[in-house]
């Protein structure tokens, strides 16, 4: 492969994770092949995106800003009330495997906020009571 | 009272079978040097934050010699504040389209990219969707438009990481690596995506470029100041009631005005306490300084620069703590983790802030976070590294004495 | 040439020289910690920061060339501070404690930190020392240790083992202040594609790596009074121990050592440069048979353990290239556990091999299990000079004294084999022999010497046979002269060292951190052929030691007795997860 063909790493793991919800370690084998690299260089470039999972996580990714702007507008009060909600911390997984949550930075919707994905999916200006009940139909 | 002053913004712009591609059109017909005349007459400025002149840019671009040479649409906004791209993506998309065609036919590129952030699911459907349908049409592949000019768009997500939006970085997480800077020289103008000559632009930029060809340089330049011409889409957010992006005739409004009459002013009345004008890597300009006029120049008097344009309010209700240490900790977050100062420099200033919410500021920590905020500012190896104290430090000499005596012990 | 001044002193220097490079002409040294002259410029630790006129930031030395007129102040006031601060961020990020991390630290005489505190006059701190979170270290190798809470994240490993040895088993995993060195999936190097090579470890400016310790191990053995402990020196370990006592590299200090390990309480002090005789008679025996045969040509060498590592992860399909004679490490723990022990009388049982080694393999390679434990333990060159330290031996001031004779008596073709070409060259002096009858006229092969990456050679043997060989050392080259042979390049044989340089800079070596790397490697190679050069006895198959071995056990070169304990098999390992 040509050097020149590396930018397609980032597509490719974007689809790798779409098929498996996170990069298995074959695939990240068969990215180094593909791209002449060692697994450990690519297993580090994945890792530096965190939206890549090297690991399984839950079946729905929850997302949520909590950068500046969605804080004014009380984001924090939704993240409580998800916390609560999943009894999950951020970064963690529930045990049956459905829910994985992120605390993040800004999504870009600040003047929407407080702003909430659920995987691909964006809702915006989203009070606690919402969130909550946005993810127990989730269940 | 102010009103947005629409060049940029329009109609929702999605529709290839309805459009022409009237810029494009124009720049066939007048070359190459005469585009990068025309671009630099109007005297656009890069709209990504650093404001470095567009037209100028492309000049180098042009003038570089290279088998291959690569164009790239940062489309990567994560600053946050901002999200002025968005809504061109959404609403003005053909407009991004033809920028990025417009700048690959003026320096003789035959592949494009528009990085985008992964998390703007809904802008990457569309951007699909439009490519796709811009090929079908003959607007992208071989001879476009009848013309000798082939040009193609390849579209990458990028994977959730504010430093990919620093050109430099976002070079090397396209080329499959860990976005981390590079360091500069080279410039990405000379050696950018494997080496070769690449133009990166931001979505505005290229949008705004498409607008220029098609309304003309005279147009854009009798917009705004001698300094600042044209127009500024703001994204408003905070605490304001009508948060949203506007578009602002450069010079024609102070922060105060663009506050009260686009965004009707702070939530339930709040008194102002400071705004940030442009982006979290902007310095603050305090409430006291809102007569400033909205412009390159009015801004730097003040204190603080455009950067994104990404202008939020933050009103005397919110806890100072809090707003420090979250900016502290985006800092800290999105390092890319080579360069020592902004690494362990971030991570320390997040460190003591966050411990200061309990335990106070004292003037020795202050100063422990001055010393280390001008040691970034010095020596950090990109802009992330260089700006991340801006806001930081500007809100700890302003409210200094507030800070000290703050801490709320329970 | 381009002429600017540094701390106003005028300096002409290269085309694209660096200011670093600028600097160093006019004796003017800039700290720096990421940097290192055998690697690509990395940038990120920004201490070597300058004051450039006109310029309105610091710009990194390092990475930043010279132009015609410019102005460089390398330690204005200015320059100053943001060096102090940008130090006190490495301490805060770096597990030094109250805890006396620096007294146990491995590297408390050649801590780079230290030599960049003095460099930039450090007299006060301000931030909390000590890692966020403790970081396990990682102990899964038989040979490197990792404590991630000393490392720096300077990436000089990375790049050691990507652009040096190409094999790349450490990557940048995380980002922000997570950012950190690891291995694939945080496996730890002893589960990854390392070949233990240690050449990380000597390129850490830290004590982030160091190698696997048997120093308490071999204290205890020492004081077992039941035990009859004997210890074996590697070639490339004479002239550099006396570097860790503060004598120039490449000090000749053979003598001193030998006094020196007897004081440290060893029964024996015996010579792996016998056992690199003896490797010369199996392996050029093995050579011409099959050099004959024409079986499976090049014959590639064995005695570099980092390089049978990397073969077995990366070019499994040629394992039977490999010569099966064993290292001479590993030739000496069996021979001493079978004709030693007999001969002394000692049960087996009772004999503790060591070795000391410049190298960090040949502890996994003690360890390997077609190795039967015949070497109880590998003592890396720094493990030795501190054992010494620590008994309060100067090595430097005593007497020399002999080696003891039975395993003891070397030839100068086996002192050769620390450097790149000396096993090839010794090799040739020995096979010229046993297909001509006659020995070379030139016994030096100096084609083969020297630290070029590949070198080749042709040697008329017989007017129908030229040998042709070919030398290369340092992995990512190793795997370069594989690439060739796949391609179709022919030699007879090939000489493979896994560390640049060969053994003399292999990862258990000191770790000097005033010179360069190509100084410090050509004054240890030039000693080791000096003591070539001024020996009488320089061709192996005139040893007269190991000629009594032939006869009195193992009959001759190449016998089933001398296959049996002699020589060895490897293991298809590929990388694991393709």
């Amino acid at each position: 492969m040509q050097k020149e063909d590396t930018d397609i790493l980032l597509e490719m793991a974007h689809d790798i994770q779409d098929t498996y919800g996170y990069i298995p370690e074959k695939e990240i084998a068969e990215l180094a092949e593909k791209l002449s690299e060692s697994r450990a260089t690519i297993y580090g470039a994945l890792e530096f995106y965190s939206m890549f999972y090297t690991e399984p996580t839950g079946k729905y990714i929850i997302r949520i800003c909590d950068s500046i702007s969605c804080y004014m507008n009380n984001s924090n009060e939704v993240l409580e009330a998800v916390q609560d909600y999943l009894k999950l911390e951020a970064g963690e997984t529930s045990d049956d495997k459905l829910f994985t949550l992120e605390v993040v930075e800004c999504l870009g919707h600040c003047g929407e906020g407080p702003v909430m994905m659920v995987d691909d999916r964006l809702h915006t200006q989203i009070s606690p009571g919402r969130a909550v009940e946005i993810l127990s139909k989730l269940h | 009272m102010l009103q947005e002053r629409k060049f940029l913004k329009g109609p929702e712009l999605r529709d290839i079978d309805d459009y022409d591609f009237p810029g494009f059109q124009k720049a066939l017909e007048m070359g190459p040097e005469a585009i990068v005349e025309e671009i630099s007459k109007s005297g656009l400025l890069g709209r990504g934050g650093a404001g470095f002149p567009t037209g100028k840019k492309w000049e180098l671009a042009y003038q570089e010699e290279g088998e291959n040479k690569y164009i790239i649409c940062n489309a990567d906004e994560g600053e946050p504040g901002t999200f002025k791209d968005r809504y061109l993506l959404d609403e003005r998309t053909l407009k991004v389209l033809e920028g990025i065609m417009i700048g690959a036919y003026t320096i003789d590129a035959d592949t494009g990219y528009i990085y985008i952030r992964g998390e703007y699911s809904r802008q990457i459907e569309i951007l699909e969707e439009t490519l796709q349908k811009a090929r079908k049409a003959g607007i992208l592949g071989e001879d476009i438009l009848g013309s000798n000019f082939s040009f193609d768009i390849k579209l990458v997500r990028g994977a959730g990481c504010y430093v990919c939006g620093d050109e430099t970085s976002l070079l090397n997480s396209l080329e499959g690596m860990r976005g981390s800077s590079r360091s500069k020289p080279p410039y990405p103008i000379s050696k950018g995506l494997y080496g070769c000559p690449t133009l990166v632009n931001n979505v505005e930029s290229l949008a705004c470029s498409a607008e220029i060809l098609n309304q003309g340089a005279e147009k854009f330049a009798s917009m705004g100041t001698e300094e600042s011409s044209g127009t500024k889409l703001v994204s408003l957010s905070g605490d304001i009631n009508f948060p949203g992006v506007y578009e602002v005739e450069f010079g024609s409004a102070s922060l105060q005005e663009i506050i009260e009459d686009l965004g009707g002013g702070s939530q339930q009345g709040q008194e102002i306490k400071f705004i940030i004008p442009g982006g979290l890597s902007t310095p603050i300009v305090p409430s006291d300084n809102l007569q400033a006029e909205y412009s390159y120049e009015g801004l730097q008097q003040a204190g603080s620069s455009v950067g994104s344009g990404g202008m939020m309010v933050i009103s005397t209700a919110q806890e100072l703590s809090d707003i420090l240490t979250r900016i502290a900790r985006f800092y800290m977050d999105e390092s890319c983790g080579t360069c020592l100062p902004c690494r362990e420099g971030n991570k320390q200033i997040y460190r003591i802030i966050s411990e200061a919410k309990y335990a106070g500021l004292t003037v020795d920590r202050l100063n422990l976070i001055q010393d280390i905020g001008d040691t970034m500012q010095e020596a950090a190896r990109c802009g992330l590294g260089r700006s991340a104290q801006l806001p930081i430090g500007t809100i700890l000499s302003e409210y200094k004495e507030e800070l000290i005596e703050g801490g709320n012990l329970p | 040439m381009i002429n600017l001044t540094v701390d106003n002193k005028e300096v002409t220097v290269e085309p694209n020289s660096t200011i670093l490079e600028a600097a160093s002409k006019v004796n003017v040294n800039i700290p720096t910690l990421c940097f290192s002259d055998d690697l690509t410029v990395y940038g990120g630790c920004r201490l070597c920061v300058v004051e450039v006129e006109g310029s309105d930031r610091l710009r990194p030395a390092c990475n930043t060339r010279a132009r015609e007129g410019m102005e460089v102040k390398t330690h204005s006031p200015r320059v100053r501070e943001v060096r102090k601060t940008l130090f006190e961020l490495i301490i805060a990020s770096h597990d030094i404690s109250c805890e006396l991390n620096c007294l146990i630290c491995n590297r408390q005489n050649s801590c780079q930190l230290k030599d960049v505190a003095e460099d930039i006059g450090i007299s006060r701190m301000c931030l909390t020392p000590g890692a966020d979170e403790e970081r396990e270290s990682d102990h899964s190798s038989h040979s490197v240790v990792r404590e991630p809470n000393k490392c720096i994240n300077c990436a000089r490993c990375i790049r050691k083992c990507e652009e040096i040895q190409g094999v790349g088993v450490f990557a940048q995993a995380s980002r922000g202040p997570e950012t950190k060195v690891t291995t694939f999936k945080d496996r730890g190097m002893g589960n990854v594609e390392c070949t233990n090579c240690g050449q990380c470890v000597v390129s850490c400016p830290t004590g982030a790596l160091h190698e696997v310790y048997h120093m308490d191990q071999v204290w205890e053995s020492l004081y077992d009074e039941q035990k009859h402990v004997i210890v074996q020196t590697a070639p490339s370990v004479r002239v550099a121990l006396a570097e860790s006592f503060g004598e120039e590299p490449g000090t000749i200090a053979t003598g001193q050592m030998v006094a020196a390990l007897r004081r440290l309480g060893f029964d024996r002090v015996f010579d792996t440069n016998f056992t690199a005789d003896l490797t010369i008679m199996e392996e050029a025996t093995e050579v011409v048979n099959r050099v004959t045969n024409n079986d499976n040509l090049p014959v590639l060498t064995s005695c570099s353990p980092g390089w049978i590592k990397y073969i077995e992860h990366f070019y499994p399909d040629y394992l039977q290239h490999l010569s099966s004679a064993k290292s001479p490490q590993q030739m000496f723990g069996a021979v001493a556990k079978t004709y030693y022990a007999e001969n002394a009388g000692i049960d087996p049982e009772d004999l503790v091999v060591v070795s000391i080694m410049p190298c960090t393999a040949k502890k996994f390679e003690a360890s390997r299990p077609e190795m039967n434990d015949d070497v109880d333990y590998v003592l890396t060159t720094r493990e030795a000079a501190r054992m010494l330290k620590s008994v309060g031996v100067d090595v430097c001031n005593l007497e020399p004294e002999k080696y003891d004779e039975m395993l003891g008596v070397s030839s100068g073709a086996g002192d050769i084999f620390g450097a790149s070409g000396g096993v090839m060259e010794a090799a040739v002096r020995t096979a010229y022999n046993m297909i001509t009858g006659v020995n070379l006229q030139e016994i030096e092969v100096t084609p083969v010497r020297g630290l070029e990456g590949l070198k080749s050679a042709e040697i008329p043997v017989t007017d129908d046979l030229t040998l042709k060989v070919g030398v290369a050392h340092g992995l990512n080259n190793a795997g370069i002269m594989m690439e060739k042979i796949k391609a179709g390049e022919e030699f007879h044989f090939v000489e493979m060292m896994a560390c640049p340089g060969g053994c003399i800079s292999g990862g258990g070596q000191p770790i000097n951190t005033e010179r360069s790397w190509r100084e410090v490697r050509e004054k240890r190679i030039a000693g080791l052929y000096d003591i070539d050069e001024n020996k009488e006895l320089r061709l192996s198959h005139e040893n007269p030691k190991i000629q009594k071995l032939y006869e009195e056990f193992l009959q001759e070169p190449g016998s089933s007795k001398a296959h049996k304990l002699l020589h060895t098999e490897y293991v298809t390992r590929g990388v694991p997860g393709t």
